[in-house]
């Protein structure tokens, strides 16, 4: 009896919660109401305002439509969307925030700090500059190629759990930290979107939150040794006709008491995949002729594109935090840049490869 | 109906639930803030070294706990402070208790309400959250001891799933240069008294001793408790230095949730709302813990303690405690006042850590002279 007692109660009282509408979940989240949407597109427009793209809805059944807006703030774009489609678009999935390289140059901090605080959004959200016209590709695309969205986001994917070091894969929280770091800029991948292509083309550098330059080709490729995976499946350098595979490196860096030097010290692994010079593989003479030429090659390359970082004034390697030792005081950030941009630098590249030689002649 | 007595004398604790106690009892809100205020990579030594004075203040606890006051319970108090001094203490006892409850359960509410229900209205997670308290607590002191042991497995092993934050390409041993501080007066003093109150709750412990086993020695119990918290401390923080990198740190308000959030499962999208939704187990324990006691130093004030306790004086207190929670959370939670009332339980749980045992021990030192 009492338990029958008690049971009319709750009921009771359940119901008079339910019944006076103060139910305390306001948003709806049935699936069917709902489009999550996978990537966003941000544009600079006219009068400084943002154009932001999207593509719904993702991985249903459905044809897919493009939508645009022009809005002064990135979040209204988010009620924009809402407005003009049937479903509810959410943020919880979104993967890729596609940035245009006119938009990076001025500085992303608003942008970044507006979707960093967002509760919704991952911090695993994958960032990637864009160069061309991304609107136009989607819409070319958009009826060629299904999920178009989704598979930008598997490749990403794909790079940075893999780690194979051929591209830099950068997410929401690796850009802030380095953005916050008192010793390093943040980098972004870059593609760009052309005649129904869209390629990878290189690293953005960035000065604080400001794009300043980026580094394609061989350039890149330095990178993608000395800072970023430290592995790279291949090597071409065309100069010499000749292809490294498999190269993997490990960076030594050492300075001088007063910071005025640095020596950067590369150990190099790797097999010549590819030759199509006129020396001999089998010759031992050429051989170490031809690992003496990579070496110098390698050399000049690395210490360009760290002297070009010099006089940007950017410190992409995180070289400033390598200044750090656990008992000595921590040099100062803006003492750190001036010391970075003024300090001599010696490369020195350590060999070991291995040529592929099938061929007794 | 039966009722259920809120003290049951007959059965007496183990040593083990001590280590239950203390452990969970340092491991509430101030864990989620912690690294944000220690910032700096050589404040690792300032977990140790407080841990280690936390210890010896547990040495002068379990000293105290296996005395022979300890085991009378009430009477035993009264006969080394007398009954005015006890009121005196209960009073100071229901404001600082009140101050905790309020601070560890609007915290986790703001965690919630940021992370996992950003939608809802806090009131309604305030209100549930006390219905689970209210109800745990009305089943007794005995049973709420008896739940720190699911409160503990419910939330030991997600330290574990910070080992991830060890691993490279996050981890990388400059986040955690200098170890040493180049400026002695940069030391923030702040931060190792923000160690201290976190350390703080076994203190609470002296409210139980009576339901304890009397034989029993505690030390090691305490010992095991009070290392192990230390230990999770120290993960997470260095955890959270690999991840954020020391400046970043300072900017992040609940940094050890945003690092849950960065976990990943093939399973779960959100691992951090399992993690947040888990550790209210320990945050029902710890409140309801408080409310016991809460409501025996009101007994205590009303000189009610040896009348027999009503039916409806917990809920009465957790119904009361509610609408405090609710009206605080309105108007007291807020920018400047959430710092002021921070600023209160850090200050109030590091003295009644600090002097409890201190008191108890002198006391007892100064009856046995006489």
């Amino acid at each position: 009896m009492a338990y029958l007692k008690k049971s009319i109660w709750m009921t009771i009282v359940y119901c008079v919660i339910l019944i006076t509408g103060c139910a305390p979940y306001l948003e709806n989240n049935e699936i069917e109401e709902i489009a999550p949407v996978i990537f966003w597109s941000l544009d600079a427009a006219e009068e400084g305002k943002l154009e932001a793209t999207t593509v719904v809805p993702p991985l249903v059944q459905e044809k897919k439509r493009i939508l645009t807006m022009q809005v002064d703030l990135l979040k209204q774009s988010g009620k924009g969307f809402n407005l003009r489609y049937y479903r509810e678009l959410k943020v919880g999935q979104l993967r890729v925030l596609l940035i245009n390289e006119e938009l990076a140059k001025k500085g992303l901090r608003p942008i970044i700090n507006t979707i960093f605080t967002d509760p919704d959004i991952s911090q695993r959200l994958y960032l990637v500059i864009v160069q061309g016209d991304v609107k136009d590709y989607i819409k070319e695309e958009i009826e060629s190629q299904e999920n178009l969205d989704y598979f930008l986001y598997r490749m990403l994917k794909h790079y940075e759990r893999k780690r194979q070091g051929q591209l830099s894969i950068v997410n929401l929280h690796q850009f802030m930290q380095k953005l916050y770091s008192p010793f390093s800029d943040p980098i972004l991948p870059v593609f760009k979107a052309e005649n129904g292509n869209f390629n990878y083309e290189g690293t953005a550098i960035f000065q604080n939150d400001k794009l300043i330059s980026v580094v394609t080709d061989s350039d890149d490729e330095i990178y993608q040794l000395i800072g970023n995976d430290y592995y790279l499946k291949y090597l071409p350098i065309p100069k010499l006709s000749v292809v490294l595979g498999h190269v993997r490196t490990n960076v030594d860096v050492t300075f001088n008491r007063d910071f005025t030097e640095m020596n950067f010290k590369v150990e190099l692994k790797g097999r010549i995949d590819e030759y199509q010079g006129e020396k001999n593989l089998n010759d031992l003479d050429d051989l170490a002729e031809i690992t003496n030429e990579i070496n110098s090659h390698l050399e000049t390359q690395t210490k360009a594109f760290l002297q070009k970082n010099q006089e940007w004034q950017t410190d992409p390697l995180d070289i400033g935090a390598r200044t750090l030792t656990p008992f000595s005081r921590p040099i100062e950030k803006k003492e750190w840049r001036e010391k970075w941009r003024n300090l001599q630098i010696k490369v020195k590249y350590q060999m070991d490869l291995e040529p592929l030689i099938n061929i007794q002649e | 109906m039966t009722s259920i007595s809120i003290e049951n004398n007959t059965s007496s604790f183990n040593g083990i639930y001590v280590f239950f106690i203390a452990n969970r009892l340092q491991l509430l809100y101030f864990l989620y803030v912690m690294p944000t205020v220690l910032t700096h990579p050589y404040m690792i030594w300032g977990i140790i070294l407080v841990g280690i004075f936390s210890q010896l203040n547990l040495i002068l606890l379990s000293k105290w706990l296996s005395s022979e006051h300890a085991s009378k319970g009430y009477p035993g108090f009264v006969h080394l402070f007398g009954q005015w001094m006890m009121r005196v203490f209960a009073a100071v006892g229901i404001v600082v208790i009140g101050i905790k409850v309020t601070v560890v359960t609007l915290g986790y509410v703001e965690i919630i309400h940021q992370f996992v229900f950003p939608s809802m209205n806090p009131n309604w997670l305030i209100v549930f959250i006390m219905a689970v308290c209210c109800y745990t607590a009305s089943l007794g002191m005995g049973n709420a001891i008896r739940f720190s042991v699911i409160a503990f497995l419910c939330s030991i092993w997600m330290i574990l799933l910070f080992y991830t934050f060890f691993m490279p390409p996050i981890a990388s041993l400059p986040d955690l240069y200098p170890l040493i501080p180049e400026d002695w007066s940069n030391i923030s003093w702040k931060g190792l008294l923000l160690i201290w109150s976190s350390l703080s709750g076994p203190e609470y412990i002296v409210c139980i001793a009576h339901l304890l086993n009397p034989r029993g020695s505690f030390l090691k119990y305490f010992t095991f408790a009070n290392t192990l918290s230390v230990l999770e401390y120290l993960v997470l923080f260095i955890a959270s230095l690999f991840f954020f990198g020391s400046k970043f740190l300072s900017l992040s308000k609940f940094p050890i949730v945003t690092m849950a959030r960065y976990l990943q499962s093939p399973i779960f999208e959100r691992v951090d709302i399992i993690l947040i939704c888990l550790n209210i187990f320990n945050l029902v324990f710890g409140v309801s813990i408080f409310l016991l006691c809460f409501y025996g130093a009101l007994r205590i004030l009303g000189k009610k303690l040896q009348t027999n306790h009503s039916k409806w004086g917990i809920q009465i207190i957790c119904i009361i405690a509610s609408v405090w929670l609710i009206a605080a959370n309105k108007w007291i939670w807020r920018e400047e006042h959430q710092s002021l009332l921070l600023n209160l339980e850090i200050w109030g749980s590091s003295l009644t850590y600090l002097l409890v045992p201190l008191f108890l021990l002198i006391f007892s030192r100064k009856k046995r002279g006489l």
